[in-house]
């Protein structure tokens, strides 16, 4: 229940810094606080109070917690971060022609 | 456990809160790595240590860095440094 | 933007926000796990590929497309970095911090190094694995430009070698997925051979030998990934 209100609350904040932020960087910055929202409240969901993943024998011990949720959240997090210095090296390449980050001197180049 | 479950959960949402609505962009990339970090504690409470540990070693180590090293070089606006224009 | 239109977007925002509350709580509590394919890896998967870390033998094993897939998108993303970036000259190096932290980092690199070495090979032993050891070397790289001055970081491990690291680390990844094909499997099949044990070092296949391919890979590729950002450094020159 909570972790449901925490998820949505923190979604709509980087959301809300994508659409009203007039720097480049706090989009980014936004960007990134979406994403660790989801992958938390992922987490969350498919946690049923067991032990940690890994066993010390071949014996089978009930009640582990779920693995597939957590190995995909693994992929998740390098592809965010590679994302994240990739838009970042866009922001510096526009910055040599235009030297400035706001989103609205951006549009300037493309008459004539 | 519990009532550190909540109280991180707390300041989660006040230093993702504090993230977007600092004027200078240098502060908001130290709140964003200090949200990384209380990401890790919340993943190791839901007992997930791979997650963590890599939360840890890319959010809080590597994104910080790569943040920082592109603020050296950027040039904000014409008439003043590190201000975001309304 | 003016205040009516933050106003308005408030207002949205909140009836999204309604919206996704009220749908997210039809989910249910507790699913069911008696006959799904999480039960089936819990009970079967020290068997039939011998690691002990479950997350280890889905990333690896079951699911070892999905990490190529991954490698490429990394792949991807450096060269796009290092195409946009690229210069002809050196920049001007810095002189670095200062000389306590100089000395202590002196110190402390080679355990950072062993650490990570650690992790990557005892991924399928304890929690771990190639990504984030991986991610470790490629902060060994970036405390050299930080700390010592990117010219200390240039000559000692050039770019050419950072290069060589990461698309041999690429092709040895999908070499050792023939390897599968070349003995009557799949592609990426785990062929259970060196096996000394359950627990020991040398078991669970190819796990160590994957892990290790993608750690070398990954560390290189967030280096040359820094290395190609740190252009303007400070104005006090040193001839290179």
């Amino acid at each position: 229940m909570i972790n449901n209100f925490v998820f949505v609350a923190l979604f709509l904040l980087g959301f809300y810094a994508i659409l009203v932020k007039k720097n480049l960087i706090k989009m980014v910055i936004g960007l990134n606080i979406m994403e660790g929202a989801i992958f938390y409240w992922f987490i969350t969901l498919t946690d049923r109070g067991g032990t940690i993943p890994i066993v010390n024998s071949s014996q089978v011990v009930t009640n582990l917690n779920d693995p597939i949720p957590q190995a995909l959240i693994l992929t998740g997090i390098v592809i965010g971060a590679s994302t994240s210095s990739f838009l970042l090296t866009l922001i510096i390449e526009l910055n040599k022609f235009t030297s400035s980050t706001n989103p609205d001197q951006l549009g300037g180049m493309i008459e004539d | 456990m519990v009532i550190l479950k909540y109280l991180l959960l707390i300041f989660l949402i006040m230093t993702a809160f504090l993230a977007i609505n600092f004027k200078e962009v240098l502060v908001s990339i130290i709140f964003l790595s200090i949200f990384s970090i209380i990401l890790t504690t919340l993943y190791l409470i839901h007992n997930a240590p791979d997650v963590a540990l890599a939360e840890a070693v890319i959010g809080a180590g590597l994104n910080t860095a790569i943040f920082m090293s592109v603020i050296s070089q950027v040039r904000e606006g014409k008439n003043s440094i590190f201000r975001e224009d309304d | 933007m003016s205040r009516t239109k933050h106003v308005i977007t408030v207002i949205v925002l909140s009836l999204l926000g309604v919206t996704m509350l009220v749908a997210l709580n039809k989910i249910p509590n507790q699913f069911e796990y008696a006959n799904s394919i999480s039960q089936h890896i819990v009970n079967n998967a020290v068997k039939e590929t011998g690691s002990l870390n479950f997350v280890t033998a889905i990333l690896y094993d079951y699911r070892a497309y999905d990490s190529l897939g991954e490698s490429t998108i990394i792949f991807g993303a450096v060269s796009g970095i290092v195409l946009l970036l690229s210069r002809k000259t050196l920049p001007v190096s810095s002189h670095g911090l200062s000389f306590i932290v100089k000395r202590t980092f002196g110190m402390l690199t080679p355990f950072i190094f062993l650490f990570s070495i650690y992790i990557i090979t005892h991924g399928h032993l304890s929690p771990g694995g190639g990504f984030q050891g991986g991610v470790i070397l490629g902060a060994i790289s970036i405390i050299f430009s930080i700390v010592y001055g990117s010219e200390f970081d240039y000559k000692r491990y050039t770019p050419t070698t950072k290069t060589l690291l990461e698309t041999g680390g690429a092709l040895l990844f999908i070499g050792l997925g023939f390897l599968g094909i070349l003995f009557g499997g799949n592609f990426l099949m785990n062929m259970r051979f060196l096996n000394m044990g359950e627990g020991s070092l040398i078991s669970a296949g190819s796990i160590p030998f994957i892990n290790t391919v993608i750690g070398f890979k990954i560390g290189a590729g967030l280096a040359i990934i820094f290395y190609s950002m740190i252009q303007k450094t400070f104005k006090e020159g040193v001839d290179l």
